[in-house]
């Protein structure tokens, strides 16, 4: 064994033990100061000098043939410095973040509304926005389909060339009719929920500036900046090196900026950069922005649930339609992971799903926060209180009896090997002092004519970080500058989930150092590689282990060096308190900055590359089955609500939130993204729609589309971790950025039903559908 | 042009300004403060409130000339890295910020709470920052950091 070797397995030793230096203690991000003081880190806040406003002219209609673009009106205007449209695309006319189905502006046709038809460049953005108007397209309006169900029938009108039909995605295990045979009881519902807008507050907002050697720099809003920058290349058809993009501080991602629209927004800038060679500021308004990001799919789910008379799930049959709007985005991957967790957590020994993924004229739907586990999660978990009580039992009982254990099989029949469902509901059903609750708010109800009251608890698997949705790796390249200083560089983003800080604990932990002389720079498509996309809840957990993967090589380094100083074995070492030291006598020991002189003056170097990859996911596509995740996070959500039964307004008075974390790295940073998920899936249950009316977007800002106040946060959120360790995360973590957001519209569905004896299976809980349900239930 | 005077952060202008340019235009474009944000331009979602003469307003609904002789508080004037306002302090200790797009006018309602309510109970807190938006969901995180600062007072 090496040197080298011999240390990285001490490494492990030490990872093994479980004691940690900086990890799991509480520490502020690297990145909230700059936010606290106000500093121009945004996109928008960069802009200076002279440079130029670009727009899109947007159809009016979902669905209409092109016959003419006329330009001149607006050309004449005095301010006005160009109109591009499809013809004027230098390279490919192609934006599709990962599918090439969608153009950048539409050539013969558009195919839903706001779809983008020409971009106008000015020197004002006043003159601009006035020119939009003069841009002259004369559309033929077509037939319009916007339900899946409609568009799957034959004589549907086509969005696209090819069929609406995108994705069939099956999940076949076991014997369902056997099942439904066996059964005491059988439930049947049919679940909707909305379409949802991520909203993250800054709009998609891009800056270009041309540079003298020809290259253009476009600084800009994204999760993905090698998206972004492979699509800009391909559209602008420049080669490579002449496109630079950096990520600024990004004002929320929460999906919508991993997808189409910071393609778009940033293609246009350096479109109009390219032609006036002149520094050009694309944003969207807030109503563009709404109209055209892409969405959270509304789907239509059919549950077919069977049990046994004491409570035993035996066969489960979902039939999920997914509306993905008029281009594919994500669609077909969201898909899979609704139907892939359409039986909730619970072992069911027979299962059948059917998964479509549908084209319409609705406005695009794509990756936001969940990816189709709230829906899924929705319809599984409502069904199961249903079933509960068909079967007059308490929902607790009834989740009991089925839950994930260890040995239990997945839908997918993929065996589970950790507690952490188990640990997570029973804490939720005592922190949450569920039974004595539930008895409180029986008697409450009984004394009270107008204000009700319930308690509700929905429970979540969630498959960890891509597994069937890409190939999972990341890269992490550290260095240590002369001065002691360790610089993270990564095109991992930091969007506000926090993620990029546990890279730092992670390097921190490792080094010894405190987390302070540690420095994470900006992504830049220049600087570094690309290291997958930040999505799916995945930069603590894989890129992690890259970061982890880099300290590590760093640490070997260092540790060479300062044996030689201190006549040591390397691997007796200790890192800790920006020092390295023996072991067994901590006073013979080195300052690390000390080490780093001595490295430098040996020549040895300090920059390195960390990369992990993820175990590649196997599943039968036919089946469904196999094992398409590599690890699971768990988690328990215990909603309490009041509702006002004469105007159907409800209001969220406590959650108990518990959550398997596999091992918290950011305690704070989890707490934040608890409590804050936790409150955008109260949204998504209460007030937020997205509203189309006939492929039209009518809920365009912020006034008719509600997103949660201080006024809906209910009182008092009750974050609990877990930590039942994972197979691939690092240390053991799971992932936690996404999962939050995926209960409440269950849970509170859950708690209102207890309140007022029905369970609406629709989403979101507005006071019309309240009132509607509880006429109904008298 | 209209010729305008206003204090901004302790600091007197006189400006030139068009009359369709709103106090939001004039304070980043103009004279540079950033910290102010713009995420609707309807009044919906706060993210553009500054103090003017104390208490928050919409900067994208105010009219520059109607800041006119006012004196105007943004984030920048509260404190800097080695010195930071208490508040700053307290919303970074409690984990407030996420993506942080909205936490200079946070920051700047919180300050508002803690001039005017001398113990704010949890309705005086959840009242005024009804007016600022925060999707990442840090609404528990402020109340906490204002809970903390309003218990150091005392």
């Amino acid at each position: 064994m090496s040197g080298e070797e011999e240390i990285l397995r001490r490494f492990s030793a030490i990872e093994q033990a479980r004691e940690f230096y900086i990890v799991g203690k509480k520490v502020a991000r690297v990145d909230s100061l700059e936010a606290v003081l106000g500093k121009p880190i945004y996109t928008g806040d960069l802009v200076t000098g002279d440079y130029v406003f670009v727009r899109a002219v947007r159809s009016p209609y979902p669905h209409a043939k092109i016959k003419k673009i006329n330009p001149e009106k607006a050309l004449n205007m005095k301010e006005i410095l160009g109109v591009l449209t499809h013809a004027d695309i230098p390279g490919e006319n192609d934006a599709g973040s990962l599918i090439s189905d969608r153009p950048l502006l539409a050539v013969d046709k558009v195919r839903h509304y706001g779809e983008a038809v020409a971009l106008v460049i000015g020197s004002s953005i006043e003159s601009v926005d006035e020119a939009l108007a003069k841009v002259e397209v004369e559309y033929h309006p077509l037939p319009v389909v916007t339900n899946p169900i409609d568009a799957l029938k034959p004589d549907a009108p086509r969005v696209q060339e090819r069929g609406n039909l995108i994705t069939h995605f099956k999940i076949r295990k076991g014997d369902v009719a056997k099942g439904f045979e066996k059964a005491d009881i059988i439930v049947e519902n049919t679940y909707r929920t909305q379409f949802m807008d991520g909203m993250p507050l800054e709009t998609e907002v891009a800056y270009a500036i041309p540079e003298e050697n020809g290259r253009i720099t476009c600084i800009s809003s994204m999760q993905n900046p090698f998206d972004v920058y492979n699509k800009v290349v391909k559209i602008l058809g420049l080669p490579a090196e002449k496109i630079r993009v950096i990520q600024a501080a990004t004002g929320g991602g929460f999906g919508p900026k991993s997808d189409e629209t910071p393609i778009d927004v940033a293609a246009y800038a350096c479109l109009a950069a390219l032609k006036t060679r002149k520094p050009v500021l694309s944003v969207f308004t807030r109503e563009e922005s709404v109209t055209v990001q892409c969405k959270r799919h509304a789907f239509i789910i059919e549950n077919k649930t069977a049990a046994t008379e004491d409570g035993k799930l035996v066969a489960w049959k979902s039939t999920l339609y997914e509306d993905t709007g008029a281009y594919i985005s994500k669609g077909h991957l969201v898909i899979a992971r609704a139907t892939f967790h359409c039986t909730g957590p619970y072992e069911v020994p027979n299962v059948w799903a059917d998964g479509y993924c549908v084209l319409t004229n609705n406005t695009m739907a794509g990756s936001t926060r969940g990816f189709g586990a709230p829906q899924a999660h929705f319809a599984a978990e409502v069904q199961m209180d249903i079933l509960a009580k068909k079967l007059r039992m308490d929902p607790v009982e009834l989740r009991a009896k089925n839950i994930l254990i260890p040995g239990s099989l997945t839908a997918t029949s993929q065996k589970i090997d950790d507690s952490g469902l188990e640990v997570c509901f029973r804490k939720a059903v005592e922190e949450s002092a569920w039974h004595q609750r539930r008895r409180e708010y029986e008697e409450f109800n009984k004394r009270s004519m107008y204000v009700k009251r319930g308690i509700g608890i929905a429970l979540l698997y969630h498959g960890n970080t891509l597994g069937p949705e890409g190939e999972d790796f990341a890269n992490v390249h550290t260095r240590i500058e002369r001065d002691g200083t360790v610089i993270i560089q990564t095109g991992l983003t930091e969007y506000g989930t926090g993620a990029i800080t546990s890279l730092a604990i992670v390097t921190a932990e490792t080094l010894g150092i405190s987390l302070k002389n540690i420095r994470v720079e900006r992504p830049d498509t220049s600087a570094v590689t690309s290291a997958g996309p930040t999505v799916a809840s995945r930069t603590t957990v894989i890129g992690g282990q890259a970061a982890l993967d880099a300290a590590k090589q760093l640490r070997s380094r260092l540790a060479e060096v300062a044996a030689q100083v201190l006549e040591a074995k390397p691997e007796d070492l200790e890192f800790k308190d920006n020092r390295i030291y023996i072991r067994d006598s901590p006073e013979r020991g080195l300052d690390f900055k000390h080490v780093v002189e001595k490295c430098y003056e040996a020549g040895v170097g300090l920059e390195v590359e960390g990369y992990y990859i993820a175990p590649a996911t196997k599943w039968d596509p036919e089946t469904g089955q196999g094992e398409p995740y590599n690890q699971y996070t768990f988690g328990a959500l215990v909603s309490e609500v009041e509702v006002d039964i004469l105007t159907g307004m409800v209001k969220v008075l406590k959650m108990t939130a518990v959550y398997d974390a596999g091992k918290v790295i950011n305690p704070l940073g989890l707490l934040a993204v608890i409590e804050g998920g936790s409150i955008m899936g109260l949204g998504h249950a209460l007030t937020e729609e997205l509203i189309h009316e006939n492929g039209i977007v009518v809920t365009p800002n912020l006034h008719t589309y509600l997103i949660p106040t201080t006024a809906e946060t209910p009182l008092n959120i009750q974050s609990i971790a877990v930590e039942s360790p994972g197979r691939i995360g690092v240390f053991g973590a799971k992932a936690m950025g996404e999962i939050p957001v995926v209960l409440p519209m269950a849970s509170i569905t859950n708690a209102l039903a207890h309140a007022i004896g029905v369970h609406i299976n629709e989403t979101p809980l507005k006071p019309e559908r309240i009132l509607k349900a509880i006429q109904q239930n008298v | 042009m209209i010729n305008i005077s206003l204090r901004v952060n302790g600091r007197n202008y006189e400006l030139n300004i068009e009359g369709n340019e709103r106090l939001i235009d004039v304070l980043r474009d103009r004279l540079g403060f950033k910290s102010v944000k713009e995420g609707c331009g309807s009044g919906d979602c706060g993210l553009c409130i500054v103090l003017m003469n104390g208490k928050p307003v919409h900067s994208c609904m105010v009219m520059g000339f109607q800041a006119r002789e006012k004196e105007i508080t943004t984030v920048e004037h509260l404190g800097d890295e080695d010195n930071l306002h208490p508040i700053q302090k307290a919303f970074t200790d409690v984990g407030a910020v996420q993506c942080g797009y909205c936490i200079p006018a946070a920051i700047l309602v919180s300050k508002h709470i803690l001039e005017n309510h001398e113990n704010p109970t949890q309705n005086d807190i959840r009242w005024f920052l009804r007016s600022v938006l925060c999707r990442c969901g840090s609404y528990l995180r402020f109340e906490k950091a204002i809970y903390e600062v309003s218990q150091q007072v005392r």
